[in-house]
């Protein structure tokens, strides 16, 4: 009985967050234009693709470009997840929506609550629903059932979590740009590193580096302490898309990533609420 | 009602309310006056735990201010009031009462009683964005009785407004006398709190001048204003 009356004025506020959101016209607009795009990708299964002389067949072909766009979706609903969580409050601040909640019988932390759960059912609809379109793509035109890219969509629900907290608190401390920055930052930086500590893993990097008498370094250095403790918001999606085609992830065991992010939205989502407990509502 | 123990607030070096105290009695209709920047807006943001004191506590009904339990049965109207352009009145009307925990079918006729009662037949289906600052003003002490609360706070409600708009609140405010209500405004406009209260504050640089009735305040002879101005000028 407790329970609910704590988790009715947090559902509303998801409604009312819902229903805000999508009303606006730079959200429609956005959402269509991403599917434009999407629907655009279906020519790129119909190439002749040569590697090494061969030919590709179909099926590692619907697979590669499915993989590919995957990421893509991924990495840009993350984006636009930071572009519509960055003015959440201030919005409802100059609308009189936040003392218009706060002055009810509604405590600060189910209204944080609401927004973030709002924001986040409504991107991870978004990113389902651009993955929805590639997976239509595949089954209605090509034939190839991929049920597991669907799955992984859905895995990927944690990066927008970690992207939606970070903004919200982001956005208590500083102007709204300089924390969407901060947070586009966060992403490029570890998407860079994890590519660098993929790329360097392969053969030919390892032969170049023992080919210039090098060694690969073993001993602990601080920027593997950074590395490995950075958001591994691109090891998210590669043990997402490790669904998609059976293969292993890249680096750290397939669980590091997903308890990495996870902690760092614990981290953040209590700063969160230990921020917005001592804000002054306007 | 309401009551105030010491309270304190500083912002930096700026002491906004200085160990004020004092209480409001249930179905009272008391005003806190005071030039602009005296404290009373803060004294109003600290009752609905908007920001919080330095030292000293707050109590509604009761209940630590602090506590989300203690606005159950509080109207509040915010100083230059505002409503998502997006939305119409009545979609308004109707999240206020949803956020009261208030059920569709008795929302919708709270909804209905007080568009009537705030005068906004007609209109209460078009956007926000296409009212007046006057039938703005009236949405937002709509929206502060609905769930037909025990405590209305009005933080300046006629600010803004032109004196039609002015007497028009004026008369929604006296129609609301005789319903137990207590009502807590805080207003510079001491000809409207004149005709409307019963019991004033006055606080001037976040100190606490006088608390009475308003009849025990003022002097044979002497206005409200009159006397406001002598306390504040000192």
């Amino acid at each position: 009985m407790k329970t609910s009356k704590a988790l009715s004025p947090i559902a509303r506020i998801t409604k009312y967050t819902l229903i805000d959101e999508v009303r606006q016209r730079s959200f429609v607009i956005m959402f269509v234009i991403c599917a434009l795009c999407i629907f655009l990708i279906r020519g790129c299964y119909q190439g002749n693709y040569m590697v090494n002389g061969h030919s590709l067949d179909a099926g590692t072909v619907v697979r590669t470009v499915s993989k590919v766009t995957f990421h893509i979706i991924g990495a840009g609903v993350m984006v636009i997840t930071a572009l519509l969580s960055m003015r959440i409050f201030r919005r409802d601040r100059n609308e009189g929506m936040q003392s218009c909640i706060l002055s009810k019988p509604i405590a600060r932390w189910q209204y944080v609550m609401g927004k973030t759960i709002g924001l986040w059912v409504l991107s991870v609809l978004f990113m389902f629903i651009l993955h929805s379109i590639v997976f239509l793509i595949t089954s209605i035109d090509l034939k190839i059932f991929m049920p597991e890219y669907l799955v992984a969509s859905l895995l990927c629900s944690i990066n927008l979590l970690f992207v939606i907290i970070a903004m919200l608190l982001l956005s208590l401390l500083m102007p709204d740009i300089v924390a969407f920055m901060c947070v586009l930052g966060v992403g490029v930086v570890g998407f860079v590193a994890d590519g660098i500590a993929a790329a360097s893993q392969s053969q030919i990097a390892q032969a170049i580096v023992q080919q210039s008498g090098g060694h690969p370094q073993s001993d602990l250095a601080w920027w593997k302490i950074v590395y490995f403790l950075w958001p591994k918001l691109l090891g998210v999606q590669q043990v997402a898309s490790s669904l998609i085609e059976s293969e292993s992830s890249h680096g750290f065991g397939p669980a590091y990533p997903l308890v990495n992010v996870l902690l760092y939205c614990l981290i953040l989502g209590v700063l969160l609420f230990k921020r917005f407990r001592n804000e002054d509502i306007v | 009602m309401i009551e105030l123990k010491n309270v304190t607030k500083r912002y930096d070096s700026l002491t906004a309310v200085d160990d004020v105290s004092f209480s409001v009695k249930s179905g009272e209709y008391f005003a806190l006056l005071g030039p602009n920047g005296a404290g009373k807006t803060t004294i109003v943001k600290m009752l609905l735990d908007f920001t919080r004191p330095t030292s000293g506590s707050l109590s509604l009904s009761g209940i630590p201010s602090t506590l989300a339990e203690c606005r159950q049965s509080i109207g509040y109207l915010a100083e230059n009031h505002h409503i998502p352009p997006s939305l119409s009145g009545w979609q308004y009307l109707l999240r206020c009462a949803e956020l009261l925990d208030i059920g569709r079918p008795e929302a919708t006729d709270q909804c209905r009683h007080i568009v009537e009662l705030i005068g906004m037949q007609g209109r209460e289906d078009a956007k926000a964005g296409t009212y007046s600052k006057g039938m703005i003003q009236r949405l937002g002490i709509g929206a502060a009785l609905m769930g037909a609360p025990k405590l209305l706070i009005l933080d300046e409600p006629t600010s803004g407004l032109d004196p039609i708009g002015i007497r028009e609140i004026r008369q929604l405010l006296e129609s609301l006398k005789g319903h137990g209500m207590t009502i807590f405004l805080n207003s510079h406009l001491l000809s409207e709190v004149e005709k409307i209260c019963d019991t004033a504050a006055i606080i001037n640089r976040g100190k606490l001048l006088v608390k009475d009735a308003i009849s025990a305040i003022v002097k044979d002879g002497e206005t409200l204003e009159d006397m406001f101005v002598r306390l504040v000028k000192g």
